[in-house]
């Protein structure tokens, strides 16, 4: 008791304390006050486990973010645990602390960072591992995981980049592979369980080490051949695994969802009520990472989603509500659940925006009941030129279902299309380039006695990101395209669609950005010195323009004798041993070169809905796969 | 009962760091939470019918700020402040309000107010040479500061505008600027620009502490009145 009082009066001493002069100065201090809306209020003194809850990134993009309210919510349901947030203190803000000594605080109660039990961070993107390390610095805590003992935090990391958790090896302590929701609670229990043992750090780790899901790199080896390839990836003790295998949550309804969320003062990226339809995605297009690491697909039953839009309007006062999954049309119940949520938001002057649908009559009715703003900009995501090209991808989409859907959209009042593309997929000519502004032109010219009835002109934007090869997709052997390539395609396509129309609007992403991407996203572990000396060298915040330096990343390879080029822009073969061959996430690698083969043949694989295609996520026993299976057998039987 | 209410709300130090658009929508929100039948507007994008008196600057706390709101139904003052307050954070409180006869008007209405300037300067003087440099300021007959207009930054003589001002040494460090200035839609006096202005004309190196709204009137045929005492026009 003695130890645990002494503690108590340490830390209400340690709790951070800010002044006008500081906050005034500063652009949006709301930011860093916390304080909000259904924040959760909780003695400290009262809990037994402490959880940072760090987003590295900005307030205004971490608050945005849907996995983070749901597990501040399920973390704070429990007595025995107080989830606080912390996110990326904007450049302003940082200097500022640096300059006073301030510490980085969790927004509840103003404890820095280094007086937490665990601190969770959430890898959304690969751009933002630079502001983990600078957190922890900020935060009192030793970047490295080696450095820190017994009285230090223990760091670990989830979320979608966790899939390949070897470039921050270095960094955090474990790693949570897959949904969140269940093992959390695993892992505080364990924590608990430790705390009172009076064990030492190493073993927690061989604790955590042992429940499903938790990877810990410090447990594994890994053998390089000299020409930097992988030669084998080993468990240091027999009581690891070889693979760690991802976590699903098998019935979204029986987790967990939070109605109470915190509303921020300031304006934030997604400033409103989302409803998560369900996770995954039936259709398996090649490029894209959400599309396989999130099988298999798991719908939200409509009578709790319409339960959770009553209750969340009710104690957040939102104005609007957001459907979310990754392809609104593919969930099942859609017609009748959008009536009923319709004859209630429209009663409580709620608005309701429609993400990821595909446009056709049903849809374009729908939005316009949705929403009473006005009719603003469409967005399509052909993602390719060409029909060869499509096929390749598995994005099953025509010419002739764009036009027909932006002709629709157009006649419906619709004055503002945005298109969205790749540059740089695998197998891309210049003739796959030219069909993207083909296609913007084609548009205007099929849309130009359709739009002047409506007594306006179309608008085009046409956006292209470069493709970046990601882990657990069908070209994650692929070579990506080289900066002055990517370069060159987007120059050409200016010039191109300049000679042509001044109706359309051409937007391109830096492609020196797109190639770090690619090298974190595909790196093993030795790039932890690259990062670290990158984030010495003074990088953060690397997915902003403004803030991103090529050169100085360049010039952290080579003092650690490395070439970003090797994990960008080099091919792997199939046989290849691949950095994040240890973690299984359901989907089978032989699934994947089968389906990087009939890419290359412009094969198209039917989506789960129309029938398996055996990508091995039916391990998981859940959502579509057993509701086929079940299906199947009756048929059979 | 009415239809409509004017009310009073005040803002203290937890809710100081938020600007003006975040005080409205913090206040639609609360209104939703609350489950107060308040009046939308028509048309394509329905709004609340709430209308504030004078935007609330950043770093401002203020013991009176106005807004008049219209409901659906009947609704009592008493009703009205009871629930809001219950769906408002802490920092933000209602804290009076009465039927008002012309919903909106309040914008309008808004001629002067009343500020507390807590202010500090190097080196310490007594409250009567402080005074003596008030005085010589309010002497003279042009103070030019560059004001934000609607047409850009423009030099402005701001003297007609300050009502009165006077400075008292409050027990511990620094002292307080009593300020009653024009404001409102048309002639409004930031406090913080008067007193760029006062430390440019008077030389003195002051490091404003913190800006207090004390007090907001309507202009009532050459009388100061309260928002609330002329609701009934």
């Amino acid at each position: 008791m003695e130890v645990w009082d002494a503690r108590s009066i340490l830390l209400k001493m340690m709790r951070v304390k800010l002044d006008d002069k500081l906050l005034l100065q500063i652009e949006k201090p709301a930011k860093y006050t916390g304080n909000e809306w259904n924040m959760v209020r909780k003695d400290p003194d009262a809990v037994q486990v402490r959880f940072a809850f760090a987003f590295p990134d900005d307030y205004e993009i971490g608050m945005s973010h849907l996995g983070m309210k749901i597990l501040y919510h399920t973390m704070n349901k429990r007595e025995d645990t107080y989830c606080e947030r912390v996110f990326a203190p904007w450049v302003d803000m940082e200097r500022l602390m640096r300059e006073r000594g301030i510490p980085l605080y969790a927004l509840e109660t103003y404890t820095p960072l280094s007086e937490f039990d665990i601190i969770g961070f959430t890898l959304q993107y690969e751009m933002s591992y630079t502001n983990i390390l600078n957190m922890l610095d900020l935060g009192g805590v030793p970047v490295l995981a080696k450095d820190r003992d017994e009285s230090h935090p223990f760091v670990c990391a989830g979320g979608p980049c966790a899939v390949n958790p070897e470039p921050l090896a270095d960094f955090i302590d474990f790693f949570v592979i897959g949904e969140g929701e269940e093992v959390i609670h695993e892992i505080i229990d364990a924590y608990k369980e430790w705390k009172s043992s009076g064990g030492n750090r190493a073993a927690f780790l061989e604790q955590v080490a042992g429940i499903e899901g938790v990877y810990v790199p410090s447990l594994y080896e890994v053998i390089y051949y000299d020409d930097g390839t992988i030669l084998d990836i080993l468990p240091k003790s027999e009581k690891v695994p070889d693979v760690v295998r991802r976590r699903v949550v098998r019935d979204l309804d029986q987790v967990d969802f939070p109605d109470d969320i915190i509303v921020p003062y300031i304006g934030t990226v997604h400033d409103r009520i989302m409803l998560e339809l369900f996770r995954g995605c039936i259709r398996g297009c090649r490029f894209c990472q959400a599309g396989f690491i999130y099988r298999p697909v798991r719908e939200r039953s409509p009578e709790k989603l319409n339960e959770l839009a009553r209750s969340s309007v009710r104690k957040t006062g939102y104005e609007e509500i957001s459907l979310v999954s990754l392809s609104t049309s593919d969930y099942s119940a859609l017609p009748a659940f959008c009536d009923e949520l319709l004859a209630f938001t429209e009663k409580e002057h709620v608005n309701l925006s429609l993400p990821s649908l595909r446009v056709d009559n049903f849809s374009l009715g729908l939005m316009e009941r949705a929403s009473k703003v006005r009719k603003s900009g469409l967005t399509f995501a052909p993602e390719a030129g060409t029909q060869r090209l499509r096929d390749v991808i598995n994005k099953g989409v025509t010419d002739e279902d764009l036009k027909s859907s932006v002709q629709l959209a157009v006649a419906g009042g619709w004055n503002s299309v945005k298109l969205y593309f790749m540059l740089g997929l695998p197998t891309e000519t210049m003739e796959d380039v030219d069909g993207i502004a083909d296609m913007g032109i084609s548009l205007v010219e099929s849309c130009r006695g359709i739009a002047d009835k409506n007594g306006g002109s179309l608008q085009i934007t046409l956006s292209t990101s470069c493709f970046v090869p990601k882990p657990f997709t069908p070209f994650q052997w692929e070579p990506m395209d080289d900066i002055e390539t990517l370069t060159e395609k987007q120059h050409h396509l200016k010039d191109r669609i300049r000679r042509r129309t001044r109706k359309i609007v051409y937007h391109y992403h830096n492609p020196r950005i797109s190639h770090m991407e690619a090298v974190l996203a595909r790196g093993d572990r030795r790039l932890g010195k690259v990062i670290y000396t990158a984030w010495k060298m003074g990088a953060r915040f690397d997915g902003w323009d403004e803030h991103f330096s090529f050169e100085r990343w360049q010039e952290a390879f080579r003092a650690n004798g490395l070439d970003s080029a090797f994990y960008a822009n080099r091919r792997r073969d199939f046989s290849e041993v691949l950095p994040w061959d240890h973690i299984d996430i359901g989907v089978t690698k032989e699934f994947l070169i089968r389906e990087c083969r009939k890419a290359y043949e412009g094969d198209l694989t039917r989506n789960c809905a129309s029938g398996c295609s055996h990508c091995g996520a039916t391990v998981y026993g859940a959502g579509i796969c057993f509701k086929q299976k079940k299906n199947q057998d009756q048929a059979g039987g | 009962m009415a239809r409509a209410l004017r009310f009073r709300f005040s803002r203290d130090e937890r809710l100081k760091y938020i600007a003006h658009l975040d005080v409205l929508r913090l206040f639609e929100r609360a209104i939703k939470r609350a489950g107060l039948p308040v009046a939308y507007t028509q048309g394509f994008n329905p709004r609340q019918k709430i209308v504030f008196g004078l935007p609330i600057a950043v770093g401002l706390t203020s013991s009176a700020e106005y807004a008049d709101i219209e409901f659906d139904e009947e609704m009592t003052p008493e009703s009205f402040i009871s629930r809001i307050n219950q769906s408002l954070p802490e920092g933000i409180e209602v804290m009076e309000a009465v039927p008002v006869r012309n919903m909106g008007r309040i914008m309008s209405l808004i001629a002067s107010a009343r500020y507390e300037i807590a202010f500090t300067i190097p080196q310490a003087m007594d409250q009567d040479t402080l005074s003596g440099i008030v005085i010589d300021f309010l002497d003279q007959e042009d103070i030019t500061a560059m004001k934000k207009t609607k047409k850009g930054m423009r030099p402005v003589n701001i003297r007609p505008l300050i009502y009165s001002l006077s400075v008292r040494k409050p027990d511990g460090d620094g002292y307080i600027m009593e300020a009653f200035l024009s404001a409102g839609a048309e002639n409004n006096l930031r406090p913080d620009l008067l007193m760029q202005a006062f430390a440019q004309k008077t030389g003195l190196e002051l490091t404003v502490e913190s800006i207090h709204r004390r007090a907001m009137f309507a202009s009532d045929f050459n009388e100061w009145k309260s928002p609330l005492e002329v609701a009934d026009d």
